[in-house]
């Protein structure tokens, strides 16, 4: 075993920490559908690190699917990013109070 | 030995390369910077990947994630053209309770992991591990035990190729 599982848990928690703050605190939509990725792929490190520790491939085929919905995630919202930027030119979340009242 | 330390530092390197591709990407100001340090932070993973025998993610993950997901985010990125974006402010007025949710998400998460007392089936590890690549023991899970969510992850994709169409299209287009 290089790495100990402890190790990679621990690196895909900061990685996960590290995603949400940039969620939550980027306020351009594309850099925060990006930091979703950036959680996505501390997930998949997760599993991959348990599925080499227990020597099971289903962490591994676990991390496939999540790899298919991230790919599915960009596509469905960067075709609302194009839409939204369609009736209102920027890419910021402040700017989009429609719904606001 | 030599290898097995090598390789120990190489994770190491990999591992506090990806925390600070990550952290440089979620606080640049110009987003095509924030994308190229999320492409470093998709390698140093792929190689992490590597590292831990899973060498089909590894390349999916340089394929998939930094070769198709990330150049269609540079792509959308430039189609928008946002010239005001470096000028605007990054983060908003709430930043520091975000940056606090992620501080006590990673700190819980941290914790939760000494919960986690995995350890690998003691005698057959090192057998498996030589005899069969992990390409096609998943290939063989794939079609045989996962069948199901393997057709469902491909609806699931056809779906978001519907709806991204859908919802890019030009509005003059509809009906």
């Amino acid at each position: 075993m290089i790495a100990p599982v402890g190790a990679i848990l621990g690196l895909s928690a900061v990685l996960f920490g590290i995603g949400v703050f940039g969620f939550l605190a980027r306020r351009n939509i594309i850099l925060m559908l990006v930091s979703v990725e950036v959680m996505l792929n501390a997930v998949n490190l997760s599993l991959i690190g348990f599925s080499a520790q227990l020597d099971d491939t289903r962490g591994q085929v676990l991390a496939l699917f999540v790899i298919a919905v991230a790919a599915a995630e960009a596509g469905v919202g960067l075709g609302l990013v194009i839409a939204l930027s369609r009736n209102k030119p920027g890419a910021g979340v402040a700017d989009l109070t429609d719904l606001k009242w | 030995m030599t290898g097995h330390a090598a390789a120990q530092a190489v994770f190491w390197y990999m591992g506090a390369a990806s925390v600070a591709s990550a952290l440089l990407a979620v606080t640049r100001r110009n987003p095509v910077h924030s994308m190229l340090w999320v492409l470093s932070l998709f390698m140093h993973v792929a190689g992490i990947f590597l590292l831990l025998g899973a060498e089909f993610l590894a390349a999916v993950q340089v394929i998939v994630y930094a070769g198709a997901i990330l150049i269609f985010y540079l792509f959308v990125l430039m189609l928008l053209d946002l010239p005001g974006e470096v000028a605007r402010p990054r983060f908003g007025r709430h930043w520091p309770f975000a940056a606090a949710a992620g501080l006590s998400f990673a700190g819980l998460a941290w914790l939760a992991r000494a919960g986690a007392r995995v350890s690998p089936p003691a005698d057959r590890a090192k057998e498996v591990a030589a005899s069969r690549g992990s390409l096609s023991e998943m290939g063989r899970e794939l079609f045989g035990p996962f069948a199901l969510p393997f057709e469902i992850a491909s609806l699931l994709l056809v779906a978001a190729i519907i709806g991204a169409i859908v919802l890019a299209r030009r509005r003059s287009a509809t009906p």
